[in-house]
């Protein structure tokens, strides 16, 4: 995401979010906050803890936020390492964790199939760090596994409820079962790959262990230090890979 | 594969509360939105730097990404960051941090800096970089904030001590780190007992007297890097610079990066500097004698000779400054009213300055912004006086104002006034790289200090070549000091930083004492002139092995 994708970002958000937009131009936009944004955004508890003791309505904040720095209106500058963006950010990440969705067929009747999809955040992690994001699904009927489904997801239109003259096919894989499945498949993709980056961090902490060693060589009694600075070089060396699920849900699609 | 894997579950056991509980479940395009976040949060690669092309409003030169990026990729952040002055170490610092923060591998840093540069590093980082850094102030911040700016005086004293140390930090900065070169000190016993993965040790100067000393820095990064201290000792305790030895010099390559000025590929603007002699009028050279006969006459003060010095170097700049320093004295010593009073009466006859009116005559002539810059408080308020009785427009900086009015003086010197006037330089000035003209009203004794108050305008930015105004008073203690210590070491044909290895030296206070020691204590100009000599000599000898050590 670069800034001037920024701008775009932070107004379907607002969109999906239900704040209303109060003025639009390049590089700046000013919404109306939901009393539910307003909560996850503006860090004001107490003042919505009060509002609720005495019963009242509470009045939701604005937020006017700028993505371009030439622009005269007043605001927030955002951008990327701004926290204000971050915050955004996780707050995306945390209303968008879980769905279940139907495709939209108009007029047809048609039996829609469940999948169960999940973004994936696979992070490679030592003294560096690399990430990769999986997106994968499972046909709960066939137990079918497919890869970057996310693609296929992203081309249909979606509705929250069981369009008119269709009907879904129950899961034959029970969904908790599929995710057991789709994490024993990441597993298997993981102990494909060759690992290099784990092996070369590995060969530079062996490399300063002997350098620590060496440095204690002849010490009787280990010191603290030692022990504390061994301690460091694990916890900075050791390969260790992290794996999250980012988001995912039950989507149900017209069969092909 | 041997590598360990870790799952983090938590979003199974939300998902099967929530098939339980039929929802709530988000809409679509909150789904894309969670993946886009986590799209851009994500680091594509194990190599290359991720936070420049987040800062856009920065200009990053390119020799600091360069720092940032062997940091961050070959030397596994652990590093001594050793530019010259005046090439942005802060800046490489702050780069490093955000890359490791937006990578996700930075959470809980400490950052130990000078106390009179705490709230300058909380600024930048967070108005240049967005690291919302806070200074220390009380002890609770050490365990609830992430990035924590503090001086390591308070840092290493009970009980801060002990909270720190329960913390385990993903990084550790230290500014002026050639603090750390004696590993007997509290203050390297306590940084080496920090828990830290990653550890920026910064300093303009690495090695100032022996090359052991970088031994102590590297240990503090690598334990172990150059052996053990014995062996080094044995091994390289003699060599007097990097050069003499190949293996050395790769080892520490390993840990220390250093740019000077000339491998930077920067343009820098030419330094002018003209010496602007200055002849006392009659009243005020009466004054100036009888400073000095008084010496001779009877033992006035508590330490005779340091004092007299004092008022020499203090009637060279006004009246006023003297007239403050005898006041003092008076009160302290009321049975010295007698020869005071003549004193004053003399002084009385000065009805304006000779080096004032150059001074005025200059910045009338010059007609662009000026700074000017004096020792004494008496004097910047005198001069701020006698300008603005001429119209000309001035605002008064001193070290001691709060960061928010420095940023207010240096915003009325930009837009509103000609001239600054200042008493202290700093370190942790300002940076008034839109001025190009700078009077040295009088001279500091300490040339490091003098390089400090240049160093506020010519520096990266300054687009125009700086020209500096050196004002000396003939015949008096300001010549003697300027030609034997200016003049011999040619201080201002210098670019700055070139000398900051033998200038750090300068800075301990026993030098200027030593100055002024010679000065008092010498019979004759021909005895003070082979004393300054000597100083000079030892001068020279230290630049020669500072040069060969780098």
């Amino acid at each position: 995401m670069q800034q001037h994708d920024i701008q775009s970002f932070l107004e379907r958000f607002f969109a999906a979010t239900h704040c209303p937009v109060l003025e639009r131009s390049d590089g700046h936009i000013r919404v109306q906050l939901t009393v539910d944004m307003d909560k996850q955004l503006m860090n004001r508890p107490f003042y919505w803890h009060y509002v609720e003791r005495i019963g009242a309505s509470g009045e939701p904040l604005q937020l006017s936020l700028i993505t371009k720095q030439s622009t005269r209106e007043k605001g927030e500058y955002i951008h990327f390492g701004s926290p204000r963006l971050h915050q955004i950010f996780s707050v995306a990440k945390m209303n968008g964790r879980f769905v279940r969705l139907y495709e939209r067929v108009s007029g047809r009747s048609v039996a829609l199939h469940p999948w169960l999809h999940v973004n994936v955040l696979i992070s490679y992690e030592c003294d560096r760090k690399q990430d990769r994001l999986l997106s994968l699904a499972i046909h709960l009927i066939s137990g079918t596994i497919v890869e970057a489904f996310y693609d296929v997801l992203k081309e249909k239109k979606w509705t929250a409820t069981v369009p008119d003259y269709c009907f879904t096919i129950s899961p034959l894989i029970k969904p908790i079962h599929g995710l057991a499945r789709l994490e024993a498949y990441i597993e298997r993709i993981i102990a494909s790959e060759t690992h290099e980056w784990a092996n070369e961090a590995r060969a530079r902490w062996e490399e300063d262990l002997a350098l620590l060693q060496h440095f204690y060589e002849g010490v009787e009694e280990k010191r603290e230090e030692y022990e504390s600075e061994k301690e460091a070089l694990r916890q900075r060396y050791e390969p260790n890979i992290h794996i999250s699920i980012i988001n995912g849900g039950l989507f149900y699609l017209e069969a092909k | 594969m041997n590598v360990t894997i870790h799952w983090e579950r938590s979003w199974k056991d939300e998902f099967i509360t929530r098939m339980e509980r039929d929802g709530p479940w988000a809409n679509w395009e909150l789904y894309e939105l969670a993946r886009e976040a986590a799209e851009a949060l994500a680091i594509p690669q194990f190599d290359g730097l991720q936070a420049p092309k987040h800062l856009p409003h920065m200009t990053i030169l390119p020799h600091q990404y360069e720092v940032a990026r062997q940091v961050v990729e070959e030397m596994n952040g652990k590093a001594i960051l050793a530019d010259e002055v005046g090439l942005g170490k802060t800046i490489e610092a702050g780069l490093i941090l955000k890359e490791y923060m937006i990578r996700g591998l930075v959470k809980k840093a400490l950052i130990l800096v000078p106390a009179s540069l705490v709230s300058q590093w909380v600024q930048e980082l967070n108005e240049k970089f967005f690291i919302p850094a806070v200074a220390q102030k009380k002890s609770y911040v050490w365990e609830q904030c992430d990035v924590v700016v503090s001086s390591i005086d308070t840092a290493k004293k009970s009980p801060h001590r002990e909270i720190i140390y329960e913390q385990a930090y993903d990084i550790v900065i230290i500014d002026e780190a050639h603090k750390l070169k004696n590993n007997k000190t509290k203050n390297y016993e306590f940084v080496q007992g920090l828990k830290k993965k990653f550890c920026l040790l910064l300093t303009a100067t690495p090695i100032q007297n022996r090359v052991e000393e970088i031994f102590h820095l590297v240990s503090l990064l690598k334990p172990g890097h150059l052996g053990n201290a014995e062996q080094f000792q044995k091994r390289y305790g003699k060599l007097r610079t990097l050069h003499d030895d190949a293996h050395l010099k790769e080892l520490i390559r390993k840990v220390m990066i250093r740019h000077r000025r000339h491998d930077t590929g920067i343009e820098w603007t030419k330094r002018h500097v003209e010496t602007v002699f200055i002849d006392f009028s009659e009243a005020e050279r009466n004054v100036y004698e009888a400073i000095q006969q008084l010496k001779r006459a009877q033992p006035l003060f508590s330490d005779a000779s340091l004092s007299h010095i004092t008022l020499l170097r203090e009637i060279c700049s006004s009246k006023e400054a003297l007239f403050c320093t005898l006041k003092g004295m008076l009160e302290r010593q009321p049975d010295i009213e007698a020869t005071i009073g003549t004193l004053l009466q003399k002084m009385n006859d000065i009805t304006e300055h000779t080096k004032a009116k150059k001074a005025l005559e200059l910045i009338q002539k010059i007609n662009d912004k000026v700074i000017v810059f004096t020792e004494y408080r008496a004097t910047q308020l005198y001069l701020q006086w006698f300008f603005k009785q001429h119209g000309i427009s001035s605002v008064p900086f001193r070290g001691g104002f709060k960061r928010s009015k420095k940023d207010w003086m240096k915003e009325l010197f930009q837009h509103r006034a000609q001239v600054l006037i200042a008493t202290e330089a700093g370190g942790e000035g300002i940076n008034l790289q839109f001025c190009n003209h700078v009077i040295n009203y009088d001279l500091p004794w300490n040339p490091m200090r003098l390089e400090q108050r240049i160093g506020r305008v010519h520096r990266l930015g300054q687009t125009k070549d700086v020209n500096i105004y050196n004002f000396v008073v003939r015949h008096t203690v300001e010549e003697h000091v300027f030609m034997l210590l200016y003049e011999k070491i040619r201080l201002f044909e210098r670019v700055v930083g070139e000398l900051d290895d033998i200038l750090m030296k300068l800075t301990s206070p026993s030098f200027s004492n030593h100055v002024e020691r010679i000065i008092a204590q010498s019979k004759s100009e021909g005895e003070l002139k082979i004393k300054m000599q000597n100083v000079l000599e030892i001068l020279t000898n230290m630049e020669d092995s500072a040069h060969a050590a780098t």
